[in-house]
């Protein structure tokens, strides 16, 4: 990859689903474009989920193909691991300042072995599993990462330089230094997607605190074949959870978090997880407790009868509080809002439905107007839903709101065809035949 | 250099190469091999002839996975490519793409569906399920050794498309298009364009005129090089596939001429019910809907002009429908044809036999006919409460609602009715201010940016909520003679603890869903589906979310699914996403599955051109062989579907599907009926 | 990437630059490998011959639940301990016989 000064069409900001497929469709209309994304792999946070409503395609057997189609793609230059350091209006379009992080392995030599990864003497937490799993300090971040690279966090290295001895590439590279660089743009595609209301938000709930309640993507990782445990246990002490329970509008639709709007996917994904339990764990006994199912998709009001029928119980009633018994037992308190009194039950696991929240700092240096609910706002979303108050910066994807896959899609095709049409027009393009 | 150059009358015998199969059996992450033994899968293909490896993985669907296979086509010479996996449906294209990029013709690539045709449906029998496995990927082997290269179909493109529907969605959609440098013809049914929002006051969540929105999009659409509208127009005629269809418009005549317009408007005496305001008021035959309407000029209402004379200035003119027919070509066709309300049943909570009982859209075009300051009537009544029943005609439960006329239920949610229930509550607030407002709901889907706001507002100003169980639904009855009010709504409220109770109103609103418009004509043109919800089906909803499975035939806006503003207009810019990625190359490709005539085996008899259901796909052709003029079977591989349906009918086996050939099936069918007993036991 | 340019430093003055700008972090990670060595010590002592679950594991050892079962995760992922059934509702494990730490 060459870092010099590179002049693009159309560059992206985020690799998730909503960002990759906007490269795409850009891609495929011959535009050039520049895809940056701060991780060390594309992905976002679909690769990491396990299978997806409504149709329950395994996960990556839809997003992996995305991702190499992205990488092989003639059009579409990836840049991984870089940070958006600015942005200006420049030339008629924009200048984005980035910087290349160091991975302290060459990316053109790397053949993601993972030799460096099983010599490595240091274990730390893997965020790809919430925490929950584990892989080196040197480390091809999961095993479909796009590019398929090592990559060293320098946090917590000894250098004691094992990694780079097993290496029969000569990849590691204690040398490599972060590296500024520039790409010109004539517009900007922001698909910086979205992250979950932290687990411990409301106090109330013991998120954080108590072991075994535990946010959604830890129980997407679980469910996933590729998890930290390889089945569902919980995290305090590895046992087989017979009884599981979600509290929905865990972290959305609360004033007194600031948090306001309704976060559009958790009522799907909580039942989605539910009916996924119940084909791993056939005797688990499966509660929700929910003020409003919001099925509004298409395909999901069906969804959820199927779930009824399955007997996931669905209990209406607004959650007070979560203590945990001797056993290390999630304790509900919950008011029952159909029959006006409250009781308390005991699981082995308690999901909270998290809502979704913007991705601090994405915003930093495109310094884009927020929206009330601190997402980028869409000055006419009954006009033109994908733009931005800036002429030439469009957004796609949960960077412009909750929003599920089906709706990412759609709307990062939306935003590339706003962007090829502003891209066209500055070149005076649009020729008719 | 060679040391003889070949006589070129006889090309030199080819070479046959050493037949190398690569067989790939994926986990699919866990989708086949929780069922699937893939290992003992893989182990007992590798020893079947030809197999030159035979390989796993979680899943060879991601770039590591399909890695491997491009390095094993180049570093062990694999020519036959032999992959167990999901549907082809779903990844044939991506290890077409990864064979390519080896260097291979990536028709020598053959895809076995064992997610979909095994795990899935075998998955209690895991023992049944491998050896299942193992029979199908045998078949494959013995089909990809029969493999021959092939090249994909290259066509022109036309650089135009079609919309139909002059709905917000589909003006988005042309404006979009157009703005890629592709011309575009759009055709709209009725006389103006708009669609349904021009039928709304006021839209949520930005309180925004949508009359002024839509006004603002046409004059971009008309503004725009290269868009063609026909109002009035409907297509009659498809014919042709993705990059070139033809295609047959039929345009009323608007019937009246701008000169003669007001007079004959004015002259005019006969009425309809109007559609604009859901036949609450009546409008005259010759009619705008409203003003600012586009075009401006008045249309003729043919359906119910009754043909009778008109007396302008002591003339009789009787008014003249002189349809004209367009022809067109499209390389691709973009459905906009939008939705309708719900119409409940006669009864549906007393619908139709309560005067009191109305739908969302008419109260927002009866709102919109009082004026400012004046209290809501109805039946010259003043309303004092009102009640607001939500999922008419939506989450309907089987068993308990009374199916629609097909049979079944609309068991879907139709997503905007809760929110436009709760704005129209709370500007009925703002107007009415002492008006008794109750919304009755099963659960408030206020899930948009800004919904909830709304919700809150509307908790915040006054609006009763009912919240009622959707089997035990709330019941519409007059009131006894000498009630105060005239219509008692009953209904077991689960807010209060499943109380019964008796709501006495004034008006009664049914928060109606949506169904899409009726298409069927365009369906059997198009020769294109639809869900189980009725509306137009996508190929996938999240690989091909505004794409049909025809190719060249995309989707936008509220013809796929329930969609408010936003969501419609995202959609249909997607779609003219889709569009310009299609035809902006000006070329496009088809894949080579068509039927292929071998002209030594066939003898002209023609069978095969009865039984082809294709339009120009097969037909006879006079040729002379040695001297003598012969009839033989011609395609045309545009035009072939590759059905097979003239394999069948032909009697000297002269005709094959490419890809698909007799030959194939017959190796096919002998691997998988073959007696294996010891290969299967050795590997247990 | 900075391998071409002339004047590329030594290993040993990278190593010593790196040494000397993350010295802090070097020395809170050795003392964690430390311990994570232990630790992992531990478990595969206790569970080399006999497959047990993470509470019993944890009692052994004298550490709390979640930090055992976090461990034994990441040993298993490295395939240095495999699943081996069931007991009641916790999963039994042990050391893989033929890989070695
Ligand atoms: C528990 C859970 C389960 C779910 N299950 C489903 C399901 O089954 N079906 C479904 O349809 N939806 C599901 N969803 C929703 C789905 O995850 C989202 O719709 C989708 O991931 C949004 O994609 P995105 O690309 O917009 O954002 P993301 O996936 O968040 O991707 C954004 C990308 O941008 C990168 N990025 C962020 N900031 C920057 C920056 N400044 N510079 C460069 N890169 C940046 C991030 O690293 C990330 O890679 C689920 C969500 C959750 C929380
Ligand atoms: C009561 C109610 C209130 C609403 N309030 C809001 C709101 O406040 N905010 C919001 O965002 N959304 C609202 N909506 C949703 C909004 O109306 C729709 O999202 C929008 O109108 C959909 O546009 P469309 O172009 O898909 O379909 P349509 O508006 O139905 O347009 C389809 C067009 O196609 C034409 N057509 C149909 N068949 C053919 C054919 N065979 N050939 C040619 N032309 C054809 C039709 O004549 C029509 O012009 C509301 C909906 C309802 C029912
Ligand atoms: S850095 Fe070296 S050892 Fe590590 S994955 Fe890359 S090539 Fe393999
Ligand atoms: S989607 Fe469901 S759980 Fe999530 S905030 Fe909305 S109503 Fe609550
Ligand atoms: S949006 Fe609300 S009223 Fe409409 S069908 Fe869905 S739940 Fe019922």
């Amino acid at each position: 990859m060459s870092l010099d000064n590179l002049h693009v069409d159309a560059l992206v900001v985020g690799g998730g689903i909503a960002g990759m497929q906007s490269a795409l469709d850009l891609g495929d209309q011959g535009f050039q474009v520049a895809l940056v994304e701060c991780e060390p792999s594309i992905g976002g946070k679909m690769i990491t989920l396990s299978k997806v409503f409504p149709t329950l395609d395994c996960c990556s057997c839809i997003t992996t193909p995305k991702m190499s189609a992205v990488a092989h793609h003639p059009n579409i230059k990836l840049f991984t691991y870089c940070d958006v350091q600015s942005v200006q209006e420049a030339d008629g379009g924009y200048r984005v300042n980035l910087v290349q992080k160091p991975r302290y392995v060459d990316a053109s030599k790397c053949t993601g072995c993972r030799e460096c990864e099983y010599a490595c003497p240091i274990t730390v937490p893997s965020p790809f599993d919430r925490g929950l799993g584990a892989y080196r300090t040197i480390r091809v971040p999961f095993s479909t990462a796009v590019p398929q690279v090592a990559v060293l966090d320098m946090d917590y290295c000894i250098l004691c330089g094992k990694c780079e001895k097993v290496c029969a590439a000569k990849a590691v590279d204690f040398n490599q230094q972060p590296e500024p660089f520039e790409i010109q743009a004539s517009t900007l595609v922001v698909a910086s997607g979205f992250e979950l209301t932290p687990l411990g938000a409301k106090k109330e709930y013991g998120g954080g605190k108590l072991r075994n309640v535990i946010d959604p993507l830890m129980m997407e990782r679980f469910l996933a074949p590729t998890g930290p445990y390889g089945r569902v246990l919980r995290p305090g002490d590895g046992k087989e959870p017979t009884s599981i329970a979600y509290v929905q509008c865990a972290g959305s639709r609360d004033t007194t978090l600031g948090i306001e709007y309704c976060s559009r996917v958790c009522c799907m994904y909580a039942i989605k997880q539910a009916m996924l339990i119940s084909g791993a764990l056939p005797l688990a006994e499966i509660t929700i407790y929910y003020m409003d199912i919001r099925t509004f998709g298409k395909g999901y009001e069906q969804f959820y009868q199927n779930a009824q029928a399955m007997g996931v119980e669905f209990i209406r009633g607004k959650v007070a509080s979560i203590r945990e018994d001797d056993d290390q037992n999630p304790v509900v308190k919950v008011e029952l809002t159909e029959e006006g009194r409250t009781i308390e039950r005991t699981h082995d696991l308690v999901v909270l439905s998290l809502g979704m929240v913007p991705v601090p700092g994405s915003n930093t240096a495109l310094n884009l107007p927020l929206g009330s609910d601190k997402f980028i706002a869409i000055p006419a979303p009954n006009a033109s839903p994908c733009a931005t108050a800036h002429p030439g910066i469009f957004v796609t994807g949960a960077a412009m709101g909750p929003m599920d896959i089906v709706d990412s899609i759609v709307t990062a095709s939306s935003a590339a065809a706003a962007a090829s049409a502003y891209i066209r027009e500055h070149k005076k393009e649009a020729v008719y035949a | 250099m060679p040391e003889n150059t070949p006589n070129p009358e006889s090309p030199a015998p080819v070479e046959p190469e050493e037949i190398r199969v690569g067989v790939y059996t994926c986990h699919c992450g866990g989708n086949i091999s929780h069922v699937v033994q893939c290992e003992r899968v893989a182990k007992m293909v590798g020893k079947l002839a030809n197999v030159a490896v035979s390989r796993t993985d979680p899943s060879f669907c991601s770039d590591a996975g399909q890695a491997i296979i491009e390095q094993d086509i180049k570093e062990l010479g694999i020519n036959r490519v032999v992959i167990g996996a999901c549907a082809p449906s779903l990844h044939e294209q991506t290890f077409r793409g990864a064979v390519t990029r080896a260097g291979l013709n990536p028709y020598l690539y053959h895809h076995v569906g064992l997610r979909e045709q095994d795990s899935w449906v075998h998955a209690s029998d895991e023992e049944g399920a491998t050896e299942k496995a193992m029979r199908l990927m045998a078949a494959g082997v013995a089909k990809a050794r029969l493999l021959d290269p092939l090249d994909p179909i290259r066509l022109g493109a036309e650089k135009q498309a079609l919309v139909i529907g002059g709905g917000v969605a589909g003006l988005r959609a042309a404006l979009d298009i157009a703005r890629q440098g592709i011309r575009v013809t759009l055709v709209e049914k009725s006389p103006f364009l708009g669609g349904r929002m021009a039928q709304l006051e006021s839209i949520f969540p930005t309180d925004e005129k949508p009359r002024q929105l839509l006004h603002d999009l046409i004059q971009a659409v008309t503004a725009q090089v290269g868009i063609t509208i026909f109002t009035q127009a409907e297509v009659t005629g498809v014919s042709g596939y993705v990059g070139n269809f033809s295609i047959q418009v039929t345009q009323h005549a608007r019937g009246v001429s701008p000169e003669m317009a007001e007079a004959l408007t004015a002259a005019c005496t006969q009425e309809t019910p109007d559609p604009f305001n859901y036949s609450l008021t009546r409008r005259k035959v010759i009619y705008q809907p409203y003003p600012g309407c586009y075009p401006a000029a008045p249309a003729v209402d043919w359906q119910h002009y009754d043909g009778q004379p008109i007396q302008v200035n002591g003339k009789s003119i009787v008014l003249q429908d002189d349809a004209l027919v367009h022809e067109l070509i499209a390389g691709a066709i973009v459905l906009a044809t939008g939705f309708d309300p719900y119409e409940p049943r006669q009864g549906e909570y007393g619908y139709g036999e309560l005067s009191q009982v109305i739908t969302l859209p008419q109260l927002i075009r009866h709102m919109a006919l009082v004026k400012n300051g004046e209290t809501l009537t109805w039946n010259g009544h003043p309303v004092r409460s009102a009640a607001i029943i939500h999922c008419v005609g939506s989450r309907e439960l089987d068993g308990v609602h009374e199916p629609q006329a097909d049979g079944q239920v609309n068991n879907y949610c139709s997503r905007v009715c809760c929110t436009a229930s709760l704005h129209t509550a709370l500007e009925m607030r703002q107007r009415f201010p002492r008006l008794n407002i109750y919304e009755l709901y099963q659960d408030i889907r206020a899930y948009g940016r800004g919904h909830e706001e709304i919700y809150r507002h509307t908790q915040n100003a006054a609006v009763r909520f009912v919240r009622y169980h959707g089997d035990d639904g709330p019941k519409v009855i007059a009131a006894p003679k000498g009630d105060p009010y005239p219509v008692l709504v009953q209904v077991k409220d689960y807010l209060t603890y499943g109380e019964e109770i008796e709501i006495p109103v004034d008006l009664v609103v049914l928060a109606v869903g949506m169904m899409p418009r009726q298409v069927d004509d365009l369906v059997n043109m198009l020769k294109i589906s639809r869900g189980a919800d009725r509306f137009l089906l996508e190929a996938h909803p999240k690989l091909r979310p505004v794409e049909m499975a025809v190719r060249g035939i995309i989707l936008a806006g509220t013809a796929q699914g329930p969609m408010n503003i936003q969501e419609s207009l995202a959609a249909a810019s997607a779609a003219a996403a889709k569009a310009a990625s299609l035809l902006s190359l000006g070329k496009v490709e088809l894949p080579p599955f068509v039927a292929r005539v071998d002209p030594a085996k066939c003898n002209g008899n023609g069978a095969c051109v009865t039984a082809c259901l294709e339009e120009g796909a097969i037909a006879l052709q006079t040729f002379v062989e040695n001297g003598v003029e012969v009839q033989r079977a011609v395609v045309t591989p545009a035009n072939c579907t590759g059905c097979g349906a003239c394999v069948g009918a032909c009697p000297n086996r002269a005709i094959d599907v490419q890809a698909w050939t007799l030959a194939q099936y017959d190796a096919m069918v002998d691997a998988i009926a073959m007696d294996w007993p010891e290969l299967v036991e050795v590997e247990k | 990437m900075s391998d071409q340019k002339n004047g590329t430093p030594s290993r040993g003055e990278v190593l010593k630059r790196l040494r000397e700008a993350h010295g802090t972090t070097v020395e809170r990670s050795q003392a964690m490998m430390k311990e994570q060595k232990q630790m992992q010590n531990a478990i595969c002592q206790f569970i080399r011959e006999t497959p047990k679950t993470v509470p019993e594991i944890a009692a052994e050892i004298g550490r709390p639940t979640h930090e055992v079962l976090w461990f034994v995760a990441a040993l298993r992922k490295y395939g240095i301990v495999v699943e081996a059934g069931m007991c009641g509702d916790y999963p039994l494990y042990q050391r893989a016989k033929e890989v070695q730490v």
